[in-house]
């Protein structure tokens, strides 16, 4: 009986898992090109699930459509808040930059609070669902899962097999030795926040088709302190790292839920929170390259 | 002798801000509330700046400390109003068990986390604080998510009278006085050994280690005496003045950032900076949840943004280049 709820909790996760993957993907690579944690990161998501939303009840279209609405506002985004702020904190103190993308990310919950208000919102996107002996996976959350494996691997081949893409692949490596090689290292900088914060707007749309409830300006929050925790897994630096994290953070956090709710006198939700800090430490102190990573 | 006392000359103008915030709120009638706000932030700043501004580590879990010193407190009222010859002892009692507290668990923090650097030490603290956060929760230590509620105990101990003046004056009075120990201790440190070695590892960490400095001692010395200081601050503004304990609040990431604002707005390792970062950020705070009630955040997040590009230095900073080479340079700093 348990061992069944426990294998159809692990396959939820790891659906829910793959999105968390692609919803890090960005914050990873901002910080490896940038070396700036984002600490606002989950107000983009947000801003994706409100696109979301709003493509959904404005227009009655389906949530997939806002995928690329996302990924071009948020690279928008992205390239006005780089020239903007991000331009002049890349060789400030870490001080400056966490408390810049902190403001950035108040400055946008609070603009959404005041175009939607603070309520709770949610849609109902009914487009089937399949049905299995140990549990139900409704489309939506196939096709999300579906989207975030097809967007990573786009990343991926556009890291691999292109110029910019390996422009920024050796500003990660060593930027002073990129600029030495002729690689235009500032606009690496823009691209890759542009990229960073559009990926993870996207992922905004791709976790409301997962969870179609419970929008909100501040339902960000959350979502940033996961984040953090995937990108250690991932090694921080690394975007597919942080996309192999988010399966295996997914695969944790379900797998250790079900497991807790058995012990008795114990918060489950809580305590799965608990362990996923627990397991950041580790990492940072054990290995900090992440789980996948080199030494 | 006349070098040592000059070498504290500087707390003057801090001393005098104190003295000068606490008259006006004490005579002027319906400003203690006021007062006692920038109090808090003052406090909690110059707590804070031993730590961020020494070492240039940024602590992002640093609201932590306050946490279980809130729950030193809570703890204490709670188990030992029953305790008649007590008396005022169960508040002292509290007070010490927050210090205790607070600097175990730095500590323990400092003893993993300190190994790290820049954003990796950033990330494992805020691990840290809402991992606590959530074992307490989890675990249901210390009433779990539910926390603690102790205003009927304190009534019970001190009586309606004794127990509104506790939360309504003298938790704000120590406030005033943690902030003090704090000035001297900034600049205690800041003049001695301790204050060297830190401006030597803020500077580069890897030069100072191999010029044979222990980093790695003196770092762990500011982190829990800026640990300690929060727990008393989180004792007395949070558990004797709210006379409750509530994990999501006490554990909320953004006061740790209000902190941060409060030490750069003033200028980072300056002793003047966290007073006026606090005064600065409290009355700014203040005077636009009156103007514009709802939106102070959809305001101030801009303007946090402009400083920090426009002033990274912060106010002190900026004062301290004006003034150089004037009498006044020796209380700026």
């Amino acid at each position: 009986m348990i061992g069944a709820q426990l294998t159809g909790n692990l396959m939820q996760g790891l659906i829910l898992g793959g999105i968390y993957g692609m919803a890090t993907m960005g914050l990873s690579l901002i910080f490896g090109v940038l070396k700036v944690v984002n600490v606002g990161h989950g107000a983009f998501i947000m801003i994706g699930a409100f696109i979301t939303l709003w493509i959904f009840t404005a227009f009655g279209l389906a949530p997939v459509i806002a995928i690329p609405v996302a990924l071009i506002v948020g690279m928008a985004i992205g390239f006005v808040f780089f020239y903007l702020v991000m331009r002049r904190l890349i060789k400030a103190p870490e001080l400056a930059s966490l408390l810049a993308t902190f403001a950035i990310g108040i400055l946008l919950e609070e603009i959404a609070k005041l175009i939607f208000g603070s309520e709770f919102r949610g849609y109902n996107w009914a487009v089937g669902k399949i049905i299995l002996p140990i549990t139900v996976f409704p489309m939506s959350k196939i096709y999300a899962f579906i989207g975030s494996i097809a967007i990573a691997l786009l990343l991926y081949i556009w890291f691999k097999k292109t110029r910019a893409g390996t422009a920024v692949r050796s500003v990660v490596e060593d930027s002073e030795g990129a600029r030495v090689c002729g690689v235009n290292v500032g606009w690496v900088y823009a691209l890759s926040f542009a990229i960073g914060i559009g990926l993870t707007v996207t992922s905004g749309v791709l976790l409301t088709m997962f969870i179609p409830v419970g929008i909100n300006p501040y339902m960000g929050g959350g979502y940033t302190l996961k984040a953090f925790v995937i990108a250690v897994l991932g090694g921080l630096t690394s975007p597919y790292g942080a996309f192999f994290g988010g399966l295996i953070f997914g695969l944790i956090e379900n797998g250790s839920y079900t497991l807790f709710a058995l012990i008795p006198g114990v918060e489950a939700f809580a305590m799965t929170r608990f362990l996923s800090f627990l397991i950041l430490l580790l990492i940072l102190l054990i290995k900090p390259t992440g789980l996948l990573g080199a030494k | 002798m006349k070098g040592k006392i000059v070498k504290y000359y500087p707390l003057i103008p801090v001393y005098i801000a104190y003295l000068i915030l606490f008259l006006i709120g004490i005579n002027v009638s319906g400003m203690w509330q006021l007062v006692a706000m920038l109090a808090f932030y003052c406090a909690i700043g110059q707590a804070f700046n031993i730590f961020l501004g020494m070492t240039g580590y940024v602590d992002f879990g640093y609201v932590a400390f306050m946490g279980v010193g809130t729950y030193g407190m809570a703890l204490s009222i709670s188990h030992l109003h029953q305790v008649q010859w007590l008396g005022m002892g169960i508040i002292i009692i509290g007070l010490l068990l927050a210090l205790v507290m607070a600097s175990l668990l730095s500590i323990a923090v400092g003893a993993v986390a300190l190994r790290l650097r820049g954003a990796y030490f950033a990330i494992a603290t805020i691990g840290v604080n809402e991992g606590f956060r959530f074992l307490i929760e989890g675990a249901k230590i210390w009433g779990g998510s539910e926390g603690i509620i102790f205003s009927g105990q304190l009534t019970q101990t001190f009586g309606r009278e004794t127990a509104s003046l506790l939360s309504t004056l003298w938790a704000d009075i120590f406030l005033f006085f943690i902030a003090c120990i704090a000035a001297f201790i900034t600049i205690y440190y800041m003049r001695g050994k301790i204050g060297y070695a830190l401006t030597a590892l803020r500077e580069d960490e890897d030069a100072a280690k191999v010029m044979g400095i222990n980093v790695t001692k003196y770092k762990i010395i500011a982190f829990i005496t800026s640990a300690s200081l929060a727990g008393l601050v989180g004792a007395s503004a949070w558990a004797l003045k709210l006379t409750y304990v509530f994990p999501p609040q006490v554990f909320e990431i953004h006061y740790t950032v209000e902190c941060i604002i409060i030490v750069l707005l003033g200028g980072a390792g300056t002793l003047l900076g966290p007073v006026v970062g606090g005064l600065v950020y409290g009355l700014t705070k203040y005077w636009l949840t009156v103007i514009v009630p709802g939106f102070q955040l959809l305001i101030f997040a801009p303007i946090i943004i402009v400083i920090i590009v426009a002033f990274p230095e912060g106010i002190v900073g900026v004062l301290k280049r004006r003034f150089k080479g004037t009498t006044f340079k020796k209380f700026i700093i």
